[in-house]
């Protein structure tokens, strides 16, 4: 059939009329995705016709077992009806996100920001069997590999085997002796005992001793038969197994590294971070957090959020809450590093440390405190996101302090966010910190 | 399809089903059912997918929207373990397609709700609109919409014209795309028939009264007033020379006829290419096979869910091993949540059923000599009377009456019946097999049913009475007894048949939807509230919730488009008109159809509609009220001329025409929240 293509070709389409991704994180609705599926907005891939304006139409619905009073809210109508079984001509329907899981959006934000960040593998999480490529000695039976063994026992047999008809006739060379006759058969690669020569010796009547003049007479003469050669004509009546000669199957022994990832979001929430500069933060941190997580094979988060003191909150309370107090930044790291300490060895765990605030801070706090606990705590990356959308700071000189400090380094990034439009140079100046 | 495995099982699957579906078929002759050949074919999961996507064929166009469908499909099989159980596509022979997964008594299932679904795509007469219609013949012996060949014929044309190096395959896709966006926008209630360009009213079939037509149906003023309005017949008594001389409702066949495209290059309208003239036609014929399915979602649905249910159900066909299964299946579908079409039609028919056979019980029952609507009630005893109208002991137990069965009585077949006694047909499994459709419909009587208990003593009197009015020897009967020996119990089944004839979604839930319905099922209707800036729940009342749900099935449900004039402004401009019947467009799609509908015009387009407004100042004093503002209606016309859209207001007179006046679909009540 040729829906594959027209799969291919929706893909296309849905792809080209989704909203741009940059466009999407610095103004779309974040709104409508969950931790682990990103909905973008795409612009009509569903095509127009003449309908009715949905508000204007009402409609009929129905209740659950009993009748709704007048005037109770219906929630959104569905459109469609519980159809489930598929009608001929019947299609569409409203189609207005494109969805996407955070692999495809790392995939596609590593394309539009020409990212290449590699995902480090930490704890060897488990060793698993590869495939049976390995040999071992011994084994259980039902490993024997027993193409190696037949072929190891043939080669055994033709490395063994000699013409003996030949060795014999050298025995009846003129004063030959056994010991002349192994001498002369060892120097000329044939492999026989010493033993074997001897009672063949002892087997010869005395009257065959002497036949020939010399051991050259004997060669012209007799014509050495290859083992090869033999076993066609004769066939091997036995081949030699020898417990050496036995190789069991094994598998492989592959560790697999867990890629995962521990990302703590910090925020100040003390009260002079205002609504506009809450939400810059947060146009920053989910498609970081989106991003970290389609990269890596699991993903943790934690969220900080600090005034003159660091608490940890859940995602949901995360970027709403606001408090009056003063700030200490370094609190916050104070209770990463417990928490990294406590739950994630940097052994085991890639960190991130994304740190969001005005930049203000109380004095000398940046210089003492701050920046000894972001040198002390090993991380893959610390950022510091600075939202100053009013553009004025009198004191706010947290991340210039910091920017100053780590210049240059590649483990230490600060970004500054005055307004939707900075959200995706941030976001890449985060990102690419890390690879350089 | 792929794995030889897979094969095989297909094999196995489809051997155990050969005998129900020979069976099935049988079993709905019997019941007076007349559907279309099926082929029945076995595909997985995937394929079914795929055939759900594609409209029910195996091949259509190359297009996008099937890959969304598909992916659409997939995703809810996935996430919300959806099940596909059946599919049939509208032909002759129809093609059926049964999951392979499917446990057996769901393929019994599927099957005896596909012989319901083949049965009305042949009989009901809105599917004839197209297929006595339509340019492509199939041959002459084999009635049919010839739609499997028809599709892949359309395919192999669009598919060509992609490949063709001389045609830029996007132009083909961007050219569909336009014309799927005005696909709704034909003329549902008329005969397909294929455009001529600039053959002027090709389509209009002369030779049919609509207005008789219309009363035949026998519909409430308000349908007819909505579905047929006054522009509808305004034509007919007019003798106007405009182009075209009557509103046209088939959008897609006037742009074939009289469209043109619009060449970026020359800035001009130029005639439209070959293909795009063809895939026009090609998509406006497919529109039009379609229609018809779309116009009847409830009633064929809920047919071949009451079918389903009687043969499945009530005749055993599922066997005992399998019942659970099945029943579980079919509380399933029926059970689905919303407005679902399945119990609505199922549930409609039953009423149907029902109410006929009510009526021919009480027709009977008024000829008994002195017996009026008046006295009914106390002279007779109904429960008595529901006693009387049960099924022999023979008739509910075939296998154990075998012997003393009479051949000679007409409920029975008696060549089966002597079949049966040689042992050569099996009783126990089928017992129908030796009776006639007269004897299945007593065996299956409807007022003889638990469920349907109090159905006979519910008639009300006025019921009795608008019977009593027609009947004439009303002393035929001596007796109750005598009366009741003639009832007829195929009543209800040929009625049924008849309705499923000639009606559609709107006039079948016009005629049968009661107070009773909507009460027992909860369903309500609901507004938008501008205080609120949320849908509330507007009315309970049954005829609110009865026209609110009629909006839903009139012409599909959107809102009813037709052209004007093609020569508007005397510059060659297209009007179309928005008929305005209370519930104003989304004007924002709009503008991008109309967008399209240039592509397809090739010059300016205008759109005349009627929205409704606030007034600032209503709402503000609204709001001080705490009350809804009030909208104000505004008539407004569209414009757009390739590169910018213009919205100009215009005079009431200019848009009057197309407010209809008589319906209201607004259920708000007076006095809300």
């Amino acid at each position: 059939m040729g829906l594959r293509e027209d799969l291919e070709r929706y893909r296309e389409v849905g792809e080209q009329r989704r909203q741009d991704l940059a466009e999407f994180i610095q103004y779309g609705d974040l709104g409508q995705s969950r931790a682990d599926e990103v909905r973008i907005p795409i612009k009509i891939v569903d095509l127009p016709e003449f309908v009715y304006d949905r508000r204007d139409r009402g409609g009929v619905g129905q209740g659950q077992g009993e009748q709704p009073d007048v005037g109770d809210p219906v929630g959104q109508p569905e459109p469609g009806d519980g159809d489930e079984k598929g009608d001929p001509g019947e299609e569409g329907g409203e189609h207005d996100y494109y969805e996407m899981d955070p692999d495809e959006f790392a995939r596609e934000l590593d394309e539009e920001l020409g990212l290449d960040l590699e995902p480090k593998g930490k704890t060897v999480v488990e060793e698993i069997e590869g495939e049976f490529t390995d040999v071992a000695r011994t084994g259980p039976s039902s490993t024997l590999d027993f193409e190696t063994l037949f072929k190891r026992g043939i080669t055994r047999k033709l490395a063994m085997d000699f013409d003996e008809e030949y060795v014999r006739a050298a025995l009846k060379v003129e004063g030959w002796g056994p010991e002349e006759a192994f001498e002369w058969a060892r120097a000329d690669g044939i492999p026989v005992s010493l033993g074997w020569i001897q009672s063949e010796y002892d087997d010869l009547p005395p009257g065959e001793r002497g036949e020939w003049d010399s051991i050259d007479a004997m060669e012209t003469a007799v014509e050495r038969e290859r083992a090869v050669d033999r076993i066609r004509r004769e066939g091997i009546d036995d081949v030699p197994f020898r417990r050496q000669d036995e190789r069991y199957r094994y598998p492989e022994t592959i560790e697999r590294k867990e890629r995962n990832v521990v990302v703590v979001n910090i925020r100040d929430v003390s009260g002079s971070m205002r609504e506009k500069k809450r939400e810059l933060v947060e146009r920053t941190f989910t498609p970081l957090d989106w991003y970290l997580q389609g990269k890596y094979d699991t993903a943790e988060f934690v969220y900080v959020a600090h005034d003159a003191d660091a608490w940890e909150v859940d995602r949901e309370g995360f970027f709403g809450i606001r408090s009056g107090g003063g700030t200490r930044i370094s609190s916050a790291y104070e209770l990463t590093q417990e928490i990294f300490e406590a739950e994630y060895p940097f052994s085991e765990w890639n960190r991130y440390v994304l740190a969001a605030g005005d930049s203000e801070n109380s004095s000398d706090d940046t210089e003492q405190r701050v920046i000894p606990l972001m040198e002390e705590i090993d991380a893959n990356l610390h950022a510091y996101v600075e939202t100053q959308p009013s553009g004025e700071a009198i004191n706010a000189t947290h991340a210039e302090e910091v920017k100053r400090h780590f210049g240059g380094s590649d483990d230490v990034a600060v970004a500054f966010v005055n307004e939707p439009g900075d959200v995706i140079d941030a976001i890449d100046e985060i990102l690419s910190t890390e690879d350089q | 399809m792929s794995t030889i495995d897979n094969r095989t099982d297909a094999k196995e699957t489809a051997r155990r089903l050969r005998e129900p579906v020979t069976e099935a078929r049988t079993l709905a002759r019997k019941l007076g059912l007349d559907p279309y050949p099926v082929n029945y074919w076995i595909v997985d999961h995937d394929e079914m997918n795929q055939l759900i996507a594609y409209g029910g064929f195996q091949k259509r166009y190359p297009h996008w929207r099937w890959g969304m469908a598909f992916d659409r499909q997939r995703k809810e099989g996935q996430f919300l373990g959806g099940k596909a159980f059946e599919i049939v596509n509208n032909d002759n022979p129809a093609h059926a397609f049964l999951q392979e997964s499917n446990a057996l008594a769901d393929q019994k299932a599927v099957i005896t709700h596909v012989e319901a679904h083949a049965d009305f795509f042949g009989n009901n007469e809105w599917f004839g609109l197209f297929t006595d219609g339509q340019d492509q013949t199939p041959a002459a012996d084999r009635r049919g919409p010839n739609a499997t060949a028809m599709l892949a014929r359309h395919a192999d044309r669009i598919r060509g014209f992609m490949e063709d190096p001389e045609i830029d395959r996007e132009a083909v896709e961007r050219w569909i795309d336009h014309v799927l966006c005005l696909e709704d926008t034909i003329d549902h209630h008329a005969a397909y028939a294929p455009v001529e360009p600039e053959r002027r009213d090709a389509q209009e079939a002369e030779d049919r009264d609509p207005e008789g037509a219309i009363e035949e149906l026998d519909l409430s003023a308000e349908v007819t007033g909505q579905v047929f309005d006054e522009t509808f017949f305004a034509d007919h008594s007019e003798e106007e020379t405009g182009f075209p001389p009557e509103p046209v409702e088939d959008l897609v066949g006037f742009l074939a006829a009289h469209g043109k495209q619009y060449d970026d290059a020359a800035d001009r309208a130029v005639e439209m290419t070959d293909w795009q003239r063809e895939i026009l036609e090609i998509l406006r014929r497919e529109a039009y096979y379609f229609a018809p399915q779309k116009m009847t979602k409830v009633m064929n649905e809920g047919w071949a869910a009451y079918w389903e249910s009687m043969m499945m159900g009530e005749e055993a066909f599922a066997g005992t091993d399998e019942f659970l299964t099945y029943a579980d299946h079919q509380a399933r579908v029926l059970g689905s949540g919303g407005l679902n079409p399945y119990k609505l039609g199922k549930e409609l028919w039953e009423y149907v059923q029902n109410r006929t056979n009510r009526r021919e019980v009480l027709e009977r029952l008024l000829r008994v000599e002195g017996i009026t609507w008046r006295n009914l009630e106390n002279e007779v005893d109904l429960t008595a009377v529901r006693e009387r109208l049960a099924p022999p002991a023979w008739l509910e137990n075939v296998p154990g009456w075998l012997e003393s069965i009479d051949p000679d009585d007409p409920r029975v077949d008696a060549e089966a019946l002597s079949r049966a006694r040689d042992g050569e047909v099996d009783i126990d499994r089928y017992p129908w097999k030796v009776l006639t459709y007269e004897g299945l419909a007593q065996r299956h009587y409807s007022l003889v049913k638990p469920q349907n208990r109090s159905f006979l003593e519910q008639a009300s009197r006025s019921e009795l009475e608008s019977i009593a009015r027609y009947l004439f020897d009303d002393a035929r009967y001596d007796s109750v007894g005598a009366a009741l020996e003639d009832v007829e119990y195929t009543r209800g089944w040929d009625r049924m048949r008849e309705i499923r004839e000639s009606h559609n979604d709107v006039t079948f839930i016009d005629a049968f939807l009661t107070g009773e319905f909507v009460a027992a099922n909860d369903y309500f209707a609901y507004e938008h509230s501008y205080k609120t800036g949320d849908f509330r729940v507007s009315s309970t009342d049954p005829e609110d919730v009865k026209r609110k749900l009629m909006l839903e099935f009139t012409n599909f449900g959107k809102p009813m488009i037709v052209v004007e004039d093609g020569n508007y402004d005397n510059s060659g401009e297209l009007l179309v008109a928005h008929q305005y019947n209370g519930v104003m467009l989304d004007v924002d799609e709009a503008t991008d159809v109309l967008k399209r509908v240039f592509e397809l015009w090739g010059r300016p387009v205008n759109l005349l509609t009627i929205v409704k407004e606030f007034d600032d100042h209503d709402v503000e004093v609204a709001r001080r009220r705490d009350e809804e503002p009030e909208s104000v209606e505004v008539g407004k016309r569209l414009r757009y001329d390739g590169d910018h859209v213009t919205v100009t207001d215009v005079e009431w007179e200019t848009v009057e025409h197309l407010a209809a006046e008589d319906v209201d679909y607004d259920t708000k009540p007076d006095e809300w929240l």
